[in-house]
């Protein structure tokens, strides 16, 4: 399948722009790179933060992953992906690993991430821009994912992808948005990933984004 | 959820079994090579101990892997009324880094087995699955080249069917008149209902053996 990028909007430190000011924004570059809004089609994913479920008080979760992380696809509602960053682990299961998950109550549902997007189609490249919103609380980041669609070599599409990371960039910058987007930083190899490009190298970019998303939330919620 | 009955059967009469389910069936046998691996949860995890357990067929050119919790039987009046036993059963396919994604969830090693064998799938009322194996157990961790029988000369036979809380009265009874056909040779009750071979098991084989199945047993 075609190669994705996901990136994550790190604003500067010091931007006064709000969330929807920014989107609103970079809506505008993608536009000026001639991206037509797919008004039929909706983005959505969601990223759901387990935690384990310990059965003495007492106990420690000190052993336990504390980033174990699902990832649902709106393309693809009849599987569900997991991440472990921390193991390099990235499972791909169908629909009904998640019943499975609750009768064994070891682990459950913490918090989520919803991301909810526009796609763009540029010509051979297509961008998915994506509001993201935890379980509670208003716009709290924003992620992009750059699909080129001619190749799924990940190596072969690396140029051309960083190309595409810089215009958008350099656009956000001519349109004085104050920060600027970041690449997710994923090693598939370690995750045993190949170069030939799937679903699963995706779920493995978001769980990245996403983990990055919270972590600098709440650094801004603590700076405010 | 499903239903299950299991049954015990000397290896030398396997043939002979596979023989007359080809001809109540209607459909191939499929060849099994399945490398069941048990985990359970670590001694702190889960509102109580859980088990789960990882399919790894073989069969394939390339394995393939599911992952199945199987819960509690389901009891009281509607369960007593039926001879098989109905269990919660849930099963999903996952990719191959299934097994290291459970034990950095805290799952442990608990036991493994290789089952060996055919199965026969086809709809007789019920979706029905006839898995005859014989068992066999590692004598290294993971090492399915150097499995060994758990019960030389013996071999388990399981009839399944998916059920839910609505169906599982109908599956039930279409699995126990299936299974009448099979009494000659076997018989199949609950999990955990010891048995033991049938007396009639020679004599049914020898029939079946001799004719191809073509005697009414």
């Amino acid at each position: 399948m075609p190669v994705r990028s996901v990136l994550y909007w790190k604003p500067n430190q010091g931007n006064v722009m709000t969330n929807e000011e920014v989107m609103s924004k970079i809506s505008e570059c993608i536009e000026t790179l001639h991206g037509v809004e797919d008004q039929e089609c909706h983005c959505h994913a969601c990223v759901t933060f387990y935690t384990p479920i310990l059965r003495d008080e007492r106990a420690s979760f000190a052993d336990l992953p504390q980033d174990f992380v699902g990832v649902l696809m709106m393309e693809q509602l009849n599987k569900q992906f997991f991440v472990m960053q921390s193991r390099w682990i990235v499972v791909e299961a169908d629909s009904l690993i998640l019943p499975l998950i609750e009768k064994l109550s070891s682990y459950k549902p913490k918090s989520y991430i919803t991301l909810n997007g526009t796609l763009y189609k540029m010509g051979d490249f297509q961008i998915r821009l994506f509001k993201v919103l935890p379980d509670q609380g208003n716009l709290k980041g924003i992620i992009a994912e750059i699909e080129y669609l001619p190749i799924s070599s990940i190596e072969q599409s690396k140029k051309i992808m960083e190309e595409m990371v810089d215009t958008l960039n350099e656009l956000a910058s001519k349109k004085s948005l104050e920060g600027h987007f970041v690449q997710a930083k994923a090693n598939y190899a370690k995750y045993g990933l190949d170069d030939d490009y799937t679903s699963q190298h995706t779920a493995v970019q978001y769980a990245a984004t996403s983990l990055t998303e919270l972590i600098q939330s709440a650094l801004r919620s603590h700076d405010n | 959820m499903e239903c299950v009955v299991q049954g015990i059967i000397e290896t030398q009469h396997v043939e002979a079994l596979e023989i007359l389910l080809q001809g109540l069936c209607g459909v191939q046998r499929e060849r099994l090579m399945i490398h069941e691996i048990c985990l359970k949860s670590g001694p702190h995890l889960g509102t109580v101990a859980s088990e789960v357990r990882l399919l790894c067929d073989l069969e394939q050119s390339e394995p393939s892997w599911t992952v199945r919790h199987i819960g509690g039987a389901m009891r009281g009046a509607g369960a007593d009324q039926v001879s098989v036993l109905v269990r919660s059963m849930v099963e999903s396919k996952t990719s191959k880094n299934a097994l290291r994604l459970f034990y950095a969830l805290g799952y442990k090693l608990d036991h493994e087995l290789l089952k060996v064998g055919f199965s026969f799938n086809f709809y007789r009322g019920a979706q029905i699955t006839v898995t005859v194996a014989s068992i066999n157990k590692m004598l290294k961790l993971h090492a399915t080249d150097e499995a060994v029988p758990v019960t030389p000369g013996i071999q388990l036979v399981e009839v399944t069917a998916p059920a839910t809380s609505e169906t599982y009265t109908e599956v039930a009874s279409a699995m126990s008149s299936f299974c009448e056909y099979l009494a000659p040779l076997l018989h199949l009750s609950k999990p955990g209902v010891s048995t033991g071979v049938v007396p009639t098991a020679a004599a049914a084989a020898a029939s079946l053996m001799s004719d191809g199945g073509g005697t009414t047993l």
